[in-house]
């Protein structure tokens, strides 16, 4: 019999429950909100069934783009042959998870909104931008030894002793 | 046939998956919770509130809850315990109490959201089917009935107390067929049945019926009702009185508790770095000045 390219093939091991967590899904997954803008994970939970993503899109990484009852909209990037196209999904609830990709972006704009109020209070001038890490500046070796090492003169005997 | 020990082995225990704990403990339905719990996604953060009713054997618990990841957050709520305070005090898990629980929760949450003076409810509780109407200027408080791994049947206790949320005006959408007094024959409710079990008629009944027939199991039976000078006549005024009690005053008494003077632990206490390291020196030398002994016993017995 020939391999099927049916929607859910080559899915065993990736729509399947971690082990020991299978079962009921714990609630929190259900309370989490999700807002336009958010930047979700789309990871399948093989025990829900319904608005399931196609397999392509586990793992995938995108914006939410609408919010129904049950379900997020997610644009996800595709590439076809020779260009990326931004694909809009719908997926349950169960099968997205919120994204720490931006979290990072998100506190330092918090951090430099407040940076930048305080400077202007004192009325300084700061730069927000981040800094690449430059060289290590220079330091003083300490407790060290000097040893010289000179080389030794070619002692003919003993080397022809060796080989030969 | 072979008797083979049955064992559980360690690959058992290794591969073994622990229900959630409280299925683990019999309390809790997630399965009915998932569906209660979830609300519309583009509802974003507003609560979806549960009207959840538990009975033990001594007292009834009725709260208004909404859930959170952290864990449920609790609105209002009302026990039967309670009710002494309103004027009953006894019979305190019967229909009749369940309704009274009810009730005063329905109003407590109401006169906490400021509503009550809009919704007043159904004041006298003739056991018909009562639903709230909306008001105009604001919507009722909606709730969803909870009734956690209970069996719905007909007449069960958990209805009564949602019939008191009804009437004291929480919207809750429900339906009449298992209130108590509803006919599966005719498919109606009998609204004189179920204003007697709201009266606790149906406890009046009985007293009548073991006066007549069974006098000394009477006086055992209901010894607190006869202590109080409770008859099967007074019941009905009695529980009537204790309407108008709840609806006059429902805010719950706070009872003041004196904070502990030591906070009370019940685990250990997590050592930090520095402690661990520490206490690991001091085993190591308690160890070595040990085994400094023995080798001193030992040195001496070589030597002698």
């Amino acid at each position: 019999m020939p391999a099927g390219h049916g929607l859910r093939s080559r899915t065993r091991d990736t729509f399947s429950r971690p082990f020991r967590k299978k079962g009921p899904t714990h609630l929190s997954t259900y309370l989490r909100t999700y807002k336009i803008g958010d930047y979700v994970d789309v990871k399948v939970n093989g025990s829900i069934h319904k608005g399931m993503p196609h397999k392509f899109y586990h793992g995938r990484t995108g914006r939410v783009w609408n919010v129904t009852k049950r379900a997020v909209g997610v644009e996800v990037n595709k590439q076809v042959s020779n260009r990326i196209i931004r694909k809009r999904i719908h997926v349950r609830i169960e099968h997205v998870q919120q994204s720490r990709c931006h979290e990072e972006v998100m506190l330092r704009i918090k951090k430099n909104d407040q940076l930048k109020a305080d400077a202007k209070v004192h009325g300084k001038i700061i730069s927000t931008k981040r800094q690449p890490e430059g060289p290590k500046p220079g330091f003083m070796v300490g407790g060290a030894t000097l040893k010289t090492v000179t080389p030794i003169p070619y002692d003919v005997v003993n080397d022809l002793k060796g080989g030969y | 046939m072979v008797f083979v020990k049955a064992q559980k082995s360690k690959a058992y225990f290794k591969r073994y998956q622990v229900k959630f704990k409280r299925r683990r403990q019999g309390k809790t339905d997630y399965r009915a919770r998932i569906r209660m719990i979830n609300q519309d996604k583009n509802k974003y953060n507003t609560p979806k509130f549960r009207f959840v009713v538990r009975f033990t054997n001594k007292d009834i618990i009725a709260q208004i809850c909404s859930a959170s990841i952290a864990g449920d957050h609790v609105l209002a709520s009302a026990y039967a315990h309670e009710l002494p305070g309103y004027g009953l005090e006894v019979g305190l898990t019967n229909y009749a109490a369940a309704y009274c629980t009810g009730l005063l929760l329905g109003r407590r949450v109401l006169k906490k959201l400021e509503l009550d003076e809009e919704y007043e409810g159904n004041v006298e509780a003739t056991g018909e089917d009562y639903s709230v109407e909306p008001a105009d200027s604001r919507r009722p408080f909606r709730a969803l009935l909870d009734v956690g791994l209970l069996k719905t049947t007909t007449g069960n206790r958990v209805f009564g107390a949602l019939k008191g949320a009804l009437d004291a005006g929480v919207d809750i959408p429900h339906s009449e067929k298992r209130f108590a007094g509803f006919s599966k024959d005719n498919k109606q409710l009998d609204a004189e049945v179920h204003r007697k079990y709201i009266y606790g008629g149906h406890v009046a009944a009985y007293m009548n019926s073991l006066l007549e027939d069974e006098p000394e199991k009477y006086q055992t039976h209901f010894s607190e009702y006869i202590k109080r000078g409770i008859e099967a006549d007074n019941i009905e005024e009695m529980y009537k009185k204790v309407h108008a009690a709840i609806r006059a005053n429902p805010v719950q008494k706070k009872v003041e508790k004196p904070a502990p003077k030591e906070h009370k632990r019940f685990n250990l206490k997590k050592l930090t770095y520095e402690e661990r390291k520490a206490k690991l020196i001091e085993r190591l030398n308690a160890l070595n000045a040990a085994a400094g002994n023995d080798d001193d016993v030992e040195d001496e017995e070589d030597d002698e």
